[in-house]
């Protein structure tokens, strides 16, 4: 089976892939912060209603395999779009580095506990399928 | 087929660890600049030790993305104090030695500022630990 047929958990993957890469795009200003002119990058905010739109297109479009000799569609999961833009932090210091840890800092915790509430949400999901699977009373 | 979300946790560890590798070396040349601060002139009209300064880059890392290496050392131009010592082996006629362009207030700034550093890296390796446990969380359900 595979979940990420099901729109919701293609889209809490969806989440979990954009926020661990920006936690990388994070990562590298962190490690940049003391290279001359070196300007902080972002990733574009994950958008619930572009994610939703793709789901819904991916599954309008979506081929019925009626005989074993159909080609299966390439994986029609939605994918987020991972581009990273400047993001200049508050301050520029003299030597042109545009990194503030701290603002950096800020948004990696806020990455983190975007993470941890799709992995949770992720989880609760889970059950519910299990749940749904398992003889009643059993 | 790696899986973005995996791949995107091992790229962020190694850029973290580039940094604490490069943070180390920068420390490496403090150490270096605190130590020679009183080595002055040992022959008349010498010079004493020079001090040097961190280059910093970003450099392509494993698994994507761009992290941080100490790509050398430049020596700093500031000129040289002198001091009055007419006893040690490198002083000039009028009795002066050159000293090392060193100055310990600078350097224990830069320590500090290294080390804060430092820990903003370290924090992101352990913020990447805990999102990859979340990860490992759902196998345990």
């Amino acid at each position: 089976m595979d979940l990420n047929a099901i729109p919701l958990f293609a889209m809490l993957k969806g989440k979990m892939t954009h926020t661990a890469e920006r936690q990388r795009v994070i990562a590298q200003n962190i490690a940049n912060a003391d290279v001359p002119d070196y300007a902080p990058r972002d990733l574009k905010p994950f958008s619930f209603d572009q994610q939703l739109k793709s789901v819904q297109s991916s599954q309008a479009l979506a081929v019925s395999q009626t005989s074993p000799g159909h080609m299966a569609m390439p994986d029609s999961a939605p994918q987020a779009s991972l581009d990273s833009v400047d993001a200049p932090d508050s301050e520029v210091r003299l030597d042109g580095n545009h990194v503030v840890l701290e603002e950096q800092m800020v948004k990696m915790n806020s990455a983190q506990s975007d993470y941890a509430a799709a992995v949770s949400y992720y989880e609760q999901s889970l059950s519910l399928l299990k749940m749904a699977a398992t003889k009643p009373g059993g | 087929m790696t899986d973005p979300a995996t791949s995107a946790s091992a790229a962020t560890s190694a850029i973290a660890a580039s940094a604490l590798k490069a943070q180390q070396a920068r420390m490496r040349v403090i150490a270096e600049n605190i130590a020679n601060a009183d080595s002055g002139a040992v022959t008349p009209g010498g010079d004493p030790y020079r001090r040097q300064t961190p280059l910093f880059s970003p450099t392509k890392v494993e698994g994507g993305g761009t992290g941080v290496a100490m790509t050398g050392v430049r020596p700093d131009q500031t000129p040289f104090h002198t001091e009055y010592n007419p006893g040690a082996p490198g002083a000039d006629a009028k009795g002066m030695v050159k000293m090392p362009n060193v100055d310990p207030l600078t350097e224990m700034m830069d320590m500090r500022e290294a080390q804060r550093a430092y820990q903003a890296n370290l924090n992101v390796i352990e913020n990447q630990r805990s999102m990859d446990n979340n990860t490992l969380g759902i196998i345990k359900k």
